[in-house]
């Protein structure tokens, strides 16, 4: 009866150690239980497609890497499963970080250095598909309030193509390597340019590039 | 009053307060708790937003207590002013009448100290400004809660706007620009040179994308998405 309303949890981090500190933290609670442990974004999807229960969320630590990243995977498990909670989970991650797992589908934040208790309680609320931010100071609800606004400024504005394009041209490439990237001329990479710049309010491509790593929708930098 | 006691002590540095507040009888009970504090001096008094910038720039207080409803501005606009323009923002509690967690949520996102409501008392008031001067921040988890709750709010809305968005064609933004500056849908049809037929025809899958049944609904539902820009 009261295993029937344990919470199920699948833990997934890059880092062994996490994965197994986390666990540890969460099978000592009477009501909660890890279902599995996922080291990479396939064996995460893995364990969410196998494990077929309710009362399921799934803790994204979010330095996972790659061409598919953690946001990638907060994205793609609420697309596919949308029954199942997910939390976004860190340590010393910035504001905007946080408002792009967010946005990707997050149901809120818990940074692994925040107080055991509040992290525990955080991850059963959030489960419950209440909002939550576990660690995060409060005085960050500005700054991420302000990515998850500037993100959807970029969403509004841009078109799907244009966003392609500004996020390849965030990789560095040049115009030419753009085009055959996406399979288009580069005459129309130009002008998908040309029109970003107009939209975004910004003169050079560094600029375009600036916004939309300000709105989280390429990333600089490591998420933690 | 025991005034031995209070030569003591205002051997401790006491935090200069501003006190924000429009309504004079309030104002000056309030100057009175705060006097009657060793912790706090009165820096200066404003009944409006631009009194406060101005004795904010005059006195530099370490201490704001600002109400939310102003006479000229919102209080938060003055909350949001200082904490960019001052090169030391001050710590800010902020007072009003009556709760909402869409305030709340805004009072966190302009980055404010605290939260009081002023049927707490003077002495509260007192208190809390005297709890800031000390570093706390005035949130009770339950407020906390409430502000992240707004942010909730954002996140959907940012995830539908993003959702919607692609739907849209360029055409029918056009439309939705055109009935936003109050243009009827003959107006906007000849505007575009289409029959009120066509105009008709594209409010209707607007309606249909934005799950709207009206054109105010439609017209509010699209700029708060972002999708037109309410002149």
């Amino acid at each position: 009866m009261a295993s029937k309303r344990r919470l199920g949890v699948i833990v997934v981090d890059p880092l062994p150690v996490v994965r197994a500190g986390l666990s540890l933290l969460i099978e000592d609670r009477p009501d909660m239980e890890v279902l599995a442990e996922a080291g990479s974004t396939t064996e995460a999807l893995e364990a969410v497609r196998r494990i077929r229960r309710d009362g399921v969320v799934v803790l994204v630590g979010l330095g996972l890497d790659g061409e598919h990243d953690s946001f990638w995977l907060i994205r793609t498990i609420r697309d596919r499963f949308p029954g199942v909670g997910v939390l976004g989970c860190g340590a010393n991650a910035d504001p905007l970080s946080i408002s792009r797992a967010l946005f990707m589908g997050a149901d809120g934040f818990l940074d692994k250095s925040s107080d055991p208790v509040e992290f525990l309680q955080s991850l059963r609320r959030g489960a419950a598909g209440e909002m939550v931010l576990a660690g995060p100071p409060t005085e960050w609800v500005g700054a991420i309030a302000d990515g998850l606004e500037r993100r959807q400024m970029v969403e509004t504005t841009l078109t799907h193509r244009e966003r392609q394009v500004l996020e390849v041209a965030a990789e560095g490439l040049t115009a030419r390597q753009i085009a055959s990237r996406l399979g288009v001329r580069e005459r129309t990479v130009t002008t998908h340019l040309g029109r970003i710049y107009m939209k975004l309010g910004v003169g050079t491509r560094v600029a375009a590039i600036r916004v939309a790593a300000s709105a989280g929708l390429v990333s600089v930098g490591t998420p933690e | 009053m025991a005034a031995p006691v209070a030569s003591v002590a205002r051997s401790v540095v006491s935090a200069r307060v501003l006190i924000v507040e429009d309504h004079p009888v309030l104002r000056s009970v309030i100057r009175v708790a705060c006097e009657a504090s060793d912790r706090l001096e009165v820096a200066g008094e404003a009944a409006t937003g631009e009194e406060a910038l101005e004795a904010y720039r005059a006195s530099a207080p370490d201490l704001i207590l600002l109400d939310l409803s102003l006479p000229d501005m919102d209080g938060l606009e003055v909350a949001r002013r200082l904490r960019r323009d001052a090169p030391q923002p001050p710590r800010i509690l902020v007072l009003t009448g009556r709760r909402e967690d869409e305030t709340l949520f805004e009072c966190v996102r302009a980055g404010v100290d605290g939260y009081i409501e002023k049927k707490a008392g003077v002495r509260s008031i007192a208190v809390g400004l005297e709890r800031l001067a000390a570093g706390e921040r005035l949130f009770t988890p339950e407020q906390e809660r409430a502000a992240i709750e707004g942010l909730g709010r954002l996140v959907r809305r940012a995830r539908e706007a993003s959702d919607v968005a692609p739907t849209i064609t360029p055409r029918e933004r056009e439309i939705l620009q055109l009935l936003s500056r109050g243009l009827t849908m003959r107006q906007a049809a000849s505007r575009l040179v289409v029959s009120t037929r066509t105009v008709e025809a594209h409010m209707a899958k607007l309606h249909r994308k934005l799950g709207t049944s009206n054109r105010v609904q439609a017209l509010a539902k699209a700029a708060d998405l972002g999708l037109i820009r309410l002149a």
